[in-house]
């Protein structure tokens, strides 16, 4: 985005780059982001073409003046919003994606209705809270504090569930041939919706290196703890490499 | 109150007065604050500020074409920002007048007090 044919010194250029990260991973709009950068890359070439160092632009903490610009810069709150339902669907998806792998679905009536009651009690926190933190002034570290423990809640609810399930018995419905087919076709469609929705497809590849390996490892001669492992260090190693070309890319 | 954040406010209501005057640009901005001598900030400092008042809805800005070539974003006063500086010289008038009396009287009395011993 930045012009390469900017007569601005590498120390400059390098101030302008690191704010932008900065800024992005501190959830700020992505225009806004766009518009302080470009007035500041202004601002550094007049400055320099004036024979002024950029300790006189910015001071002598890069960090503090890069913090002090993102508490006054809003959180995106919009791109929050794209998360909830991958997070929500995703959680789902593995569940059931992992099930399917082992046959035809059955789930207990408590994992059922726990899991609506997660999605419900999820959805309304959430928007409550942002609700809350949009109308006020809350520095970008308070807006974070506040949200992500909303975040988490699913995922410490989602473990609460699982010892629930292996303590109380209730009935277990069964989905058959039919059930199980209509499910994952459901499943592989919101995946892939979301996916083209949200931009990324950190979710279905996520999902594969997690699911696939144990699956797979499961016709070879392996012992169980050899297949354990080797589906341990497939599974964080081909998500690693994604994330590893998936950054290189964006910086490209 | 450090002097910093009392810096600020001066450094707000300083701001809002050359915006009121002439549309300016950040650059132009930093340039007019250190002919009146305001020297010892750093300049990237007014962007902050000028976020803020963006949000609170007392400056405006609107991206234009400079001669130069890149697009300069030029900030205007709202009407909110217009009834802010009105309340900022009243406080500074104020303040000052304060602070002058203090000096004044306070001053003297300790130049008296001197004087007898």
């Amino acid at each position: 985005m930045m012009p390469k044919n900017v007569p601005l010194s590498k120390k400059s250029k390098q101030f302008l780059e690191n704010l932008r990260v900065y800024l992005f991973s501190t959830g700020k709009k992505e225009k806004e982001i766009d518009e302080i950068v470009e007035e500041l890359e202004n601002h550094l070439m007049q400055a320099e073409k004036d024979g002024k160092s950029i300790e006189h632009i910015i001071g002598q903490s890069p960090r503090a003046y890069m913090e002090q610009l993102a508490s006054e810069m809003p959180i995106d709150l919009k791109a929050w919003m794209k998360y909830i339902p991958m997070i929500l669907f995703g959680a789902f998806s593995f569940t059931v994606v992992r099930d399917l792998f082992e046959g035809t679905l059955a789930y207990s009536l408590l994992e059922i209705i726990g899991f609506l009651i997660i999605a419900i009690l999820f959805l309304t926190s959430i928007s409550l809270t942002f609700r809350y933190v949009a109308g006020k002034n809350l520095s970008t570290g308070k807006q974070f504090a506040i949200l992500y423990p909303v975040a988490l809640l699913p995922m410490a609810l989602f473990i609460g569930l699982i010892f629930l399930n292996q303590h109380v018995t209730t009935p277990v419905i069964s989905f058959g041939m039919i059930g199980t087919i209509i499910i994952a076709i459901v499943t592989l469609i919101f995946i892939i919706g979301i996916s083209i929705w949200s931009k990324t497809w950190v979710l279905p590849i996520v999902l594969t290196f997690v699911s696939l390996p144990d699956y797979l490892l499961g016709f070879t001669s392996l012992t169980e703890s050899a297949r354990l492992i080797t589906g341990t260090c497939i599974t964080f190693g081909g998500i690693f490499i994604y994330l590893w070309i998936s950054s290189k890319l964006a910086k490209a | 109150m450090s002097t910093t954040q009392m810096m600020k406010g001066i450094l707000d209501g300083c701001i809002l007065a050359i915006i009121k005057n002439k549309e300016v640009y950040g650059y132009e901005l930093a340039e007019k604050l250190e002919g009146y001598g305001f020297s010892n900030f750093s300049e990237g400092t007014i962007y902050p500020l000028l976020l803020r008042m963006q949000k609170e809805k007392l400056v405006t800005s609107t991206l234009k074409k400079s001669t130069a070539g890149p697009k300069r974003k030029y900030y205007r006063l709202t009407e909110n920002g217009e009834q802010e500086l009105q309340d900022f010289i009243e406080r500074w008038e104020n303040l000052q007048t304060n602070v002058n009396h203090v000096l004044k009287h306070e001053t003297k009395k300790e130049k008296e007090i001197k004087h007898d011993a």
